[in-house]
């Protein structure tokens, strides 16, 4: 099967993935009663009539699978509605809260790639030694470490004991770092994307060093030793070159992690995320918010699997496609 | 009869160490196993001594009447008080029953979904096949922690009025059932791939040439062969379960009733500053939890399959 052909059933299947989830979705909060009673359950001295016109307001008065495609249409379009506590259109505010949680998570993700690879680099070509075990038993507790319970530990050491970095919030209210607006949003990433790099250092430098140690060993390294090379370049040439590939895979899984626990991570720091976004709406029963949050979190977490698995055909020839 | 004789004769063969056996040689050998497994130990028996150990009962609050909330470690308290005036030593005890309750009910759950999916994909093959991993793709993709969070809050909205209110930690059970039912697919996966292996091999063969049933060779001769990854996906899996249900609870949508390390993280964290002893203590027997399920599933990768071993 061909490379294109390929591609073009993962994007077919992917697609399927993000209809698939949106059919559930819809299914469960139907499935649930009628969403104006459950939103007006834990609102005393509702009428009838009330909950009558609210039906009509949003909508809710034709049959599920009408519903269904006309909340379908309307996602095409881009339009997710409007909240219903907070009465924006749903689609401004996920792009709002949405780059915050993305500033967070893709600059953790880019440092702790340089972090782990120079931290393994330094395991692998001394495996065994010291070094090597130290490396291997810190990334085991590390990986074990609760993301959030790391976030809690950093906030007490750097904020309430030391006090010389924010423990909550994107940007000061008021009085800003040195007066500028861009030192003050660096200063308060500091915490979070701390703790997130953390968190994904020690799963990549577990992954790159085991897969370094089995590279490390092959001929073609030798080989390369032989004709003369330099040390570093057949270790960041040649060696790292292939180590990565298992760890590529693992890169969309991560990145997956991180967005699913964004409601975890933005609690513990305050972060006026998607995550956070989402136990908002949640707790509010704001179903606009809530349907359109989980679709955008879906279709993200979706084209990084997407893309993972075309960088994986992309960077090795060897693997089989089916 | 000469002395020389009598050991080829009379002592029988020795038998050859079974895998588990085997596998248990092995497993001795390697320290951080051992570590996890001594970690999960002392998880199990504190749960279990729960009411010996722990100093005070886990719902006095006599503390705080006494005005002594959120008090610093002493000798009476241990881990000190929080701020609804618990004990946080004996809630952090109870916590660990909860904890193995959440983890071994949802790998309970998972295990029996993910070995009937897997089994049936690796042995039936073919389109049965390519349907059943397509469907433990689906689930694999789909942000789980985020729908157990919308499920959880809306499922408890929708009991109100209903005899279902009336069931004892109904919350809990849900997230069980919910981890339950999302945390299959790894263990699907594994479950086709031992039983493809499995169904080709030579005692499968031959156990279908002496007539065995199509129900005793599934269950009894591959399922057991199959066991041995399956068992460190589970290991796994209960450390992530137990993790999930403390995030779930930390986030104030767990149950209310009870005694969870989730439920007092999310109780004291907003007291943090005054109190963080009432947040540390949960927070590290969550961890050293998460932590010896790991470790015992990774000495357990070791021990079942040496050649990995580097």
């Amino acid at each position: 099967m061909g490379t294109a052909r390929y591609i073009a059933r993962r994007l077919i299947f992917s697609l399927c993935l993000i209809l698939g989830v949106s059919v559930i979705l819809f299914a469960m909060i139907n499935a649930i009663g009628n969403p104006v009673e459950v939103l007006l359950a834990e609102r005393p001295g509702i009428t009838e009539e009330m909950i009558q016109a609210v039906t009509e307001y949003y909508g809710l008065n034709g049959s599920v699978t009408d519903r269904y495609f006309t909340w379908i249409w309307a996602l095409l379009r881009l339009d997710f509605g409007t909240s219903i506590i907070y009465n924006l259109p749903v689609s401004e505010m996920l792009v709002t809260y949405g780059l915050e949680t993305l500033k967070i998570q893709v600059p953790a993700i880019l440092i702790a790639l340089l972090v782990s690879v120079l931290i393994s680099v330094l395991a692998a070509t001394r495996q065994y030694s010291r070094v090597d075990f130290g490396v291997i038993a810190s990334a085991m507790v590390g990986h074990s470490m609760p993301g959030f319970l790391l976030g809690i530990v950093l906030i007490l050491i750097f904020s309430y004991s030391l006090g010389i970095l924010p423990s909550y919030g994107a940007y000061s209210t008021r009085n800003p770092l040195w007066g500028s607006d861009v030192a003050d949003a660096l200063w308060h990433m500091v915490l979070p994307v701390g703790m997130l790099v953390f968190f994904n250092c020690a799963t990549l430098t577990l992954l790159l060093r085991s897969s370094l140690v089995d590279v490390l060993r092959q001929d073609f390294i030798t080989a390369a030793r032989a004709s003369g090379l330099p040390e570093r370049r057949v270790v960041f040439g040649h060696a790292l070159r292939n180590a990565f590939i298992p760890v590529l895979t693992y890169l969309g899984i991560l990145f997956g992690l991180m967005l699913g626990t964004a409601p975890v991570t933005e609690t513990v720091f305050t972060w006026p995320g998607l995550g956070a976004l989402y136990i908002m709406a949640i707790q509010q029963l704001d179903y606009p918010l809530i349907m359109g949050a989980t679709m955008v979190i879906t279709v993200m977490l979706v084209t990084a699997t997407l893309l993972t698995d075309i960088a994986y055909v992309a960077i090795d020839p060897r693997i089989r496609l089916g | 009869m000469s002395d020389a004789t009598l050991p080829a004769i009379a002592a029988p063969r020795q038998r050859a160490p079974g895998i588990w056996r085997q596998s248990w040689y092995r497993f001795r050998r390697n320290r951080a196993g051992l570590i996890g497994l001594a970690m999960v130990t002392l998880v199990v028996l504190v749960a279990l001594l729960a009411p010996f150990a722990a100093p005070f009962a886990p719902d006095d609050t006599s503390a705080m009447l006494r005005g002594a909330a959120r008090r610093a470690p002493s000798a009476l308290h241990w881990l000190g008080t929080d701020r609804n005036g618990y004990d946080v030593f004996t809630r952090m005890i109870y916590g660990a029953r909860t904890a193995l309750a959440v983890g071994l009910g949802a790998m309970i759950i998972a295990s029996v979904i993910g070995v009937i999916i897997g089994g049936i994909a690796g042995y039936a093959g073919g389109m049965v096949d390519e349907l059943l991993m397509r469907f433990a793709e689906f689930f694999m993709v789909i942000p789980v922690f985020v729908v157990i969070l919308a499920v959880v809050r809306l499922f408890g909205i929708v009991v109100v009025g209903t005899w279902l209110e009336d069931i004892p930690n109904l919350n809990l059970m849900t997230i069980i059932v919910l981890l339950g039912c999302f945390e299959w697919p790894p263990i699907a996966r594994m479950a086709r791939a031992e039983f493809l292996r499995l169904r080709n091999s030579e005692f499968v063969e031959a156990a279908h040439c002496i007539g065995s049933s199509r129900r005793d060779i599934l269950l009894r001769h591959i399922l057991p062969n199959a066991m041995p990854p399956l068992i460190v996906l589970v290991a796994l899996g209960i450390g992530g379960a137990i993790l999930a249900e403390t995030m779930v609870s930390f986030l104030g949508f767990g149950d209310p009733r009870a005694v969870s390390w989730g439920q007092s993280l999310y109780f004291n964290y907003e007291a943090l500053k005054v109190a963080p002893w009432a947040v540390l203590s949960p927070g590290a027997a969550l961890f050293v939890t998460v932590l010896g399920f790991n470790l015992l599933a990774d000495g357990l990768t070791d021990a079942f399959n040496p050649r990995t071993r580097q």
